[in-house]
């Protein structure tokens, strides 16, 4: 989906470049033209297809007419609010606990390690590879009530752990985002003029790095989001009351219901992306005379 | 006594001795100049006192205290860098306050010394913008407003000026020696252009591959370096190999000239090295053919070739001597009080 949405996005900032008077070739510009926009078309309903029918179907519960049926029973399911508001915690706990790993980290290796950089974007990358299953069970063993640190012998405990794999899963997404943040603004020079006005390392992070990397943070956070929402494999392995393993337990065992939440996780998660971009948005116009 | 001392500093980057058995003591409210060529180690001197370099040995004093393993944020000193290094997400007022902030000053108390700092550097009313509604010199003025702000013991600037066109440079360098003189603070100065450290320093520092070359006053590094790199390196300067004929009147043979300088010189052979105001167009004197002539307005700098060595020379502009056309042959005078002498290998 979000393949789409960049594809899209591409498509109309290519539009406005040759609207603008950008390099346009004379030959042949229709035929190239026809094509785009046919391949946009042939990919638009690649995507959107199987989204509208299921958004068709989600509505037929009532027989021979179209109502929310579904919805509202989606919706007054008690479990459906305990899932989904345990899911938002988590991933709110994801994103405050990402942002205190992974802003100080960046910063430190963008300032002192730079020569580090490759193999903490490679670490960063591994939960791209490493199936979460392999992860969750690797937690598993490592973290069982025998273990030296028996995190799944309590709830809380398994939360905690649930939370850090969430971390892990999103670690690609919310470094690289940081990272980018980071390399538009001279850290070396900024860190080095706070520290001889007397800053400790705490006041440089909260008061100058943190502001100024705040829509990179924010586009890592709201990926998180999205990510720890939908996720399924953890949450399940790890036996927590989550949004994902809900999803999958309906969908298994009712017909016009699994429908509408697929409807409504989507809802959700284009919410997220349109908060994301409209952060990175404002944090650019403010900018804007740069 | 002194105010800054800094004694027998060292740093090693790995195998690389970047700075070597620096030595420089600086009196309270005097203005220093490091001078030198890119790689001579005079920014890591700066960073060293700043506290953002370690020195591998040595020890760096202020005010008799020994300050050498403090860290730069316990230092209190000012700093202000190339590259202007503003915090963009804080206001000019901010930016200048941060110190005091962070040192917990009030605010009844802070927001006066921000408009003294702002009324100061000339920019009383911009307070309220963010950085990149400054132009570049401005903004480099807010630096050196926020860097003052504190009140620091002492001000480092790491080529500040280098990032500025070329007159906003002359009018902030100027800017900043007043302010200098005004507050008494004692200052450190980095840069790479000797026309900026000669016009507002107190001293200068000559650096070549980590070491004080010389350390003297403007007039005194200009008109007696110490070392050949001191002469090379500040400002221009002609080199002319003669013969000595009689070593008690200082008669000597440049290329087919013969001229008497009127002091005694070694026998044998000799480099005589002399800046372009040294020369004087004369009626007789060495002979020299003129190549180019470059019209710089209050001066005319000539340049010309006697036998085969190039030398380049300066006229006033509107002096009584014609300007030489290229390619016309000259006779040139040398002052024996500007020439610096060595016995030739």
């Amino acid at each position: 989906m979000s393949f789409l949405l960049s594809t899209l996005r591409r498509r109309l900032s290519l539009k406005r470049l040759q609207r603008r008077g950008g390099p346009r070739p004379k030959s042949g510009n229709g035929f190239r033209r026809f094509w785009s926009w046919t391949a946009l078309i042939v990919g638009g309903l690649y995507f959107f297809l199987p989204l509208i029918g299921t958004l068709e179907f989600s509505l037929r519960m009532r027989r021979g007419e179209y109502s929310l049926d579904a919805y509202r029973s989606v919706l007054e399911d008690p479990r459906f609010q305990q899932t989904l508001g345990y899911s938002v915690i988590m991933a709110l706990a994801t994103i405050v606990v990402g942002i205190l790993i992974v802003v100080p980290t960046a910063y430190w290796v963008r300032l002192r390690l730079p020569r580090w950089r490759p193999v903490i974007e490679f670490i960063t990358l591994l939960p791209l590879v490493i199936p979460a299953i392999v992860v969750v069970f690797g937690y598993i063993r490592l973290f069982n009530t025998s273990s030296f640190l028996p995190m799944t012998g309590t709830t809380m405990g398994t939360n905690i752990l649930l939370m850090f794999g969430y971390v892990m899963l999103a670690l690609p997404y919310t470094y690289r985002a940081v990272d980018t943040g980071l390399s538009t603004i001279d850290v070396r020079s900024l860190t080095e003029a706070a520290q001889s006005l007397g800053a400790s390392w705490v006041t440089i992070i909260g008061r100058l790095i943190l502001p100024n990397v705040f829509g990179a943070v924010m586009s890592g956070a709201f990926l998180s989001f999205a990510i720890v929402i939908g996720e399924f494999t953890m949450a399940s392995l790890l036996n927590r009351p989550a949004f994902g393993p809900y999803m999958q337990i309906l969908g298994a065992n009712r017909a016009y219901e699994p429908a509408a939440l697929a409807v409504i996780a989507f809802a959700i998660t284009w919410a997220c992306m349109g908060l994301l971009s409209l952060v990175t948005r404002i944090t650019r116009v403010g900018r804007a005379g740069k | 006594m002194s105010f800054l001392e800094l004694q027998n500093l060292e740093k090693s980057f790995g195998d690389t001795r970047v700075v070597k058995d620096f030595n420089l003591n600086v009196a309270k409210g005097e203005f220093i100049s490091l001078l030198g060529p890119s790689g001579c180690g005079k920014t890591t001197v700066l960073r060293m006192v700043a506290g953002f370099e370690a020195p591998t040995s040595g020890r760096i004093s202020v005010d008799g205290k020994d300050i050498t393993r403090l860290r730069a944020n316990q230092r209190n000193v000012g700093m202000v860098f190339q590259s202007y290094a503003l915090f963009p997400n804080l206001t000019v007022a901010q930016n200048v306050g941060f110190g005091l902030k962070v040192a917990g000053v009030p605010k009844s108390e802070r927001n006066p010394r921000i408009a003294d700092m702002l009324a100061l550097i000339g920019l009383p009313d911009l307070g309220d913008r963010y950085p990149w509604q400054l132009s570049g010199g401005q903004q480099q003025r807010v630096a050196l407003a926020r860097a003052l702000a504190p009140k620091p013991q002492m001000l480092l600037l790491d080529e500040p000026l280098s990032a500025l066109d070329a007159k906003v440079r002359v009018s902030l360098r100027n800017q900043i020696r007043e302010i200098q003189q005004q507050l008494g603070i004692t200052t450190i100065f980095v840069t790479h252009d000797q026309e900026e450290a000669m016009a507002i320093s107190d001293r200068i520092v000559v650096m070549h591959q980590g070491v004080a070359d010389q350390i003297a006053a403007p007039q005194d590094i200009y008109n007696r370096p110490s070392t050949e790199f001191v002469a090379g390196f500040v400002g221009t300067l002609n080199r002319l190999t003669a013969d000595v004929l009689d070593p008690e009147t200082g008669h000597i043979r440049i290329g087919g000239s013969e001229i008497t300088l009127g002091q005694p010189l070694p026998a044998g052979r000799v480099t005589l090295s002399a800046r372009p105001e040294a020369f004087r167009l004369a009626a007789t004197g060495i002979a020299a053919q003129v190549t180019k002539v470059e019209f710089l307005g209050a001066l005319i700098s000539v340049a010309a070739q006697i036998d085969d060595t190039p030398v380049s020379f300066v006229l006033f502009n509107g002096g009584d001597d014609p300007v030489p056309e290229p390619g016309s042959r000259i006779h040139l005078q040398i002052a024996p009080s500007r020439l610096l002498i060595k016995q030739a290998a």
